[in-house]
């Protein structure tokens, strides 16, 4: 049995007699220190997937497993980092890291403590914005200060909630190198959600794909076999990394489509209008007969204002 | 480096009017450290030159329109008048500080204060005499020029009069003809009517002309003459000053509390002198008694302190006491419930109806209300334990707390309570889900939770709400101080409503000052403390 599982999860909302189905029969098996992406479009339900691997929703039915023990909450082992940061703006840098491992750890002493937190807080590099709030930081130092409160908390696997969308692409490219790194150095599990293929390309071992919602599905897994470390600028003209994205993305491209194709059923009739040129019978006004008679020109079916 | 420093210093200072919400003075701190100071100046010429002129526009239009309305209590005061009457409030203040430092003054000290004092009122006296006798000259200047323009008139009046008379004594003889002719069956009743016609015209036309000239007469006496008013003013004052010092002579020697526990103790002493001395049992026990009298009044006199009239500022400073207790009360009240709304729909839905029912309610109810349910409380409140601790204490102490500042305070508390409570509700209930989502992983308990996610994270709209309780509190305690004559800036104002003397009206406007400027301060204190709490370092509504 795998590390993670997910196991015919199901999940939906709204009201009983209107309700939309956003995941359904979701079924994905992660190994100890795997590093698993999970692509999609957006509105597919990625987030919702991410909720329910941390437990902060339940799902209507099946069943998600972490070394073999039932998620049913959060808790600090479920380490999510989400999209917006959800950095506590009133408190500093350190003292948002130390809120987490404060409660995580309840037994450390003051200076270890301390020392965790800035041990973390180095890992990602903001060892010298400790003492500012996440007002007065940038996106980049901000997802850097949420990744080293998640990292802070040890958890048993790391769940990515499109952690870079936010940010700009040289941003983006630093801490994708920074994440990799620190996976690289303390291996553990990761889960992480995108809508970058690059992205999860580069640093993935396993691509998923999410189906269109609603309703949607994983499919099958695409392996992502380049050796590590991946170097960003070789990567490029690599085959097998180029023949990879192309696969994928190709896939993705057709997921919409089919989509597309069908929503297309759903084709509501809309009045066949047609505007008339009047000015072709001048100085006769179309009205009562003549309008009559114009029509009977034209399409039966057409309807015309004046 | 130096450099550095000062721009360190000026960055300190903008942040700092930054926070107190006075940006308008930004660019007088950069052109002082010249920066841009073209733009500067433009800046002062938009923000503050033109501001200022049309403040001053304002005040000119008020003096020139406040003369023409007249009114029960005088013409409305300009503003030199409200500034007057400012600066006599301001006297009258430092004269009651000065009466009560002098009563409490002891020794050496005091016999040097009484010495200068003496010689001041000497000083003062030659000044009054002078200016009585140029207060005298101009009585007689003005006298003399009001009978040069009246006599002429009042010649004119008497001439009219009697012209007037003799013209009705010819138709009142006419009259009698014309009835005695009637008597004798010769007249005819027509002409008696028509002479009777002619003398009540004659009479209306007499005494329209008469009228005219009187009405003359009373404008001229009614005309200001200024040097005149200015010497009387300038009497009254050195008279008034005159009788200031006077008064801290007596606080100073007779009425002083040293002087008066001395003389006390001299009885005492003669007292127990006759005692030791007295003969028979019956004189013995009577110097007994006095003896244990005299000790006692000793012990009061010791004790009492100068009974200071009330001045504005102990005005002020009491309804600064009381809105603050009122606020602290509303405060404590809504800041937890407030909170439980926001957790728990249920506690909303309890809630809502008697929010709704008692928000909109007149403070003037809940000051009926509070002064009713306040006073069973304390049926004899000049002996009741509570009030005597109070006063006791030392700061507080001489405000003079009673239950009707009591039940101001309560009235501010249930008018100032709603918007708190509102406002927490609301910073509660909209508390960004991230953070509740991180609380839920963390696995926050409930004491973590409210403390360090919730609270903090309402705390902005917790600020906003008592902004606005505070300032419906200082509004509210006004009314109800003036309504309930409990002591403090309401009571100032009414009691100035109801003495109607000659600056009435214009300390009235006074205090419209007073407690504006208050209110305004008031408001500059609870954005500082807003903007200190605010994370998102948004700015506030001014």
């Amino acid at each position: 049995m795998s590390y993670l599982e997910i196991d015919n999860v199901s999940i939906g909302f709204g009201p009983v007699n209107n309700r939309s189905e956003v995941l359904k029969d979701i079924k994905l098996s992660v190994e100890e220190n795997e590093f698993v992406a999970v692509v999609g479009f957006s509105g597919a339900g990625k987030s919702t997937l991410i909720s329910l691997l941390a437990g902060l929703v339940e799902p209507d039915s099946g069943e998600i497993r972490l070394g073999g023990k039932l998620i049913k909450e959060p808790s600090p082992r479920l380490g999510i980092m989400f999209q917006n940061y959800s950095l506590l703006p009133w408190l500093t840098v350190q003292e948002n890291v130390a809120l987490a491992v404060k409660q995580v750890f309840p037994k450390m002493g003051r200076a270890e403590l301390k020392e965790h937190v800035e041990k973390y807080v180095a890992m990602v590099k903001l060892s010298p914005a400790l003492g500012k709030k996440p007002a007065e930081l940038s996106g980049g130092m901000r997802q850097r200060a949420s990744l080293a409160r998640t990292l802070s908390m040890q958890p048993e696997i790391l769940l990515l909630d499109e952690p870079l969308s936010a940010l700009d692409a040289l941003t983006r490219a630093e801490i994708q190198d920074e994440i990799i790194k620190i996976w690289e150095n303390d291996k553990r599990t990761i889960v992480m959600i995108t809508n970058d293929v690059d992205e999860a390309v580069l640093m993935a071992d396993r691509i998923v794909p999410l189906t269109m919602g609603p309703e949607a599905t994983l499919d099958s897994a695409f392996p992502v076999e380049l050796d590590r470390p991946r170097n960003r600028t070789t990567l490029n003209t690599n085959p097998v990394f180029r023949q990879l994205r192309n696969e994928i993305s190709r896939y993705m491209v057709t997921l919409n489509e089919e989509y597309k194709a069908m929503k297309a059923d759903k084709v509501v009739d809309l009045p066949s209008v047609m505007p008339v040129d009047f000015s072709v019978y001048p100085n006769i006004p179309a009205r009562g007969r003549r309008r009559r008679e114009i029509a009977k020109k034209l399409d039966p079916k057409t309807t015309f204002f004046k | 480096m130096a450099e550095k420093a000062s721009d360190a210093f000026k960055y300190r200072i903008l942040r700092f009017l930054d926070v107190t919400g006075f940006t308008v003075f930004d660019p007088v701190v950069r052109l002082a450290f010249n920066e841009e100071p073209s733009k500067q100046l433009k800046a002062i010429y938009y923000f503050m030159v033109i501001p200022i002129l049309f403040a001053l526009f304002c005040i000119f239009v008020w003096w020139q329109v406040a003369p023409n309305h007249k009114t029960k209590s005088g013409e409305v005061p300009t503003p030199d008048i409200v500034w007057d009457s400012a600066v006599i409030n301001d006297t009258f203040s430092y004269r009651e500080k000065t009466k009560e430092k002098d009563f409490l003054l002891v020794g050496k000290e005091r016999e040097e204060t009484l010495a200068t004092v003496e010689a001041e009122i000497e000083a003062k006296s030659v000044e009054l005499s002078d200016l009585k006798e140029v207060l005298a000259k101009h009585e007689a200047d003005y006298q003399s020029q009001l009978d040069l323009r009246i006599e002429p008139l009042a010649a004119d009046l008497d001439q009219l009069k009697d012209e007037n008379k003799s013209i009705q004594d010819e138709i009142k003889a006419a009259v009698s003809s014309e009835a005695e002719a009637i008597e004798a069956g010769a007249g005819s009743t027509d002409t008696l009517l028509e002479a009777l016609r002619a003398q009540s015209a004659a009479k209306n036309a007499a005494r329209t002309a008469e009228s005219v000239i009187k009405e003359q007469i009373e404008e001229i006496r009614s005309e200001k003459y200024k040097p005149l008013a200015q010497a009387r003013l300038d009497v009254n004052a050195v008279a008034d000053e005159v009788q200031f010092l006077k008064k801290r002579v007596d606080f100073l020697s007779g009425s002083n509390r040293s002087i008066k526990v001395a003389e006390a103790e001299e009885k005492l002493a003669v007292s127990k002198e006759k005692l030791s001395t007295s003969t028979t049992a019956k004189a013995a026990i009577s110097e007994a008694n006095r003896v244990l009298r005299s000790e006692s009044s000793i012990e009061r006199l010791e004790q009492q302190q100068y009974a200071s009239a009330m001045t504005v500022y102990t005005q002020i400073k009491r309804s600064l006491f009381t809105v603050f207790i009122g606020f602290i009360v509303a405060a404590m009240i809504a800041i937890p419930i407030g909170v439980m709304c926001g957790l728990s729909r249920v506690a909303m839905a309890c809630l809502t109806p008697i929010i709704s029912i008692f928000k909109p309610v007149s403070p003037v109810v809940y000051l009926l209300i509070f002064q009713i349910v306040v006073g069973a409380f304390f049926p004899d409140p000049d002996s009741h334990p509570f009030f005597l601790f109070f006063n006791s204490l030392p700061w507080i102490g001489g405000l003079g707390i009673n239950p009707a500042l009591i039940f101001s305070a309560c009235t501010v508390a249930a008018c100032a309570v709603w918007p708190a409570l509102v406002n927490t509700a609301l910073g509660v209930a909209t508390i960004d889900k991230d953070h509740i989502n991180v609380a839920r992983v963390l696995r926050l308990g409930f004491k973590d939770r409210l403390l360090k996610i919730i609270i903090p994270s309402a705390l902005p709209l917790v600020f906003a709400g008592l902004r606005i309780s505070l300032g419906v509190g200082w509004m509210v305690l006004i009314a109800a101080e003036a309504l309930s004559s409990s002591d403090g800036l309401g009571k100032f104002v009414w009691d100035e409503y109801q003495n109607g003397s000659s600056f009435s009206f214009a300390n009235i406007l006074y205090a419209c000052f007073v407690v504006g400027i208050i209110g305004f301060l008031l408001d500059r204190m609870m954005i500082v403390l807003q903007r200190l709490v605010s994370f998102d370092g948004g700015g506030t509504s001014l």
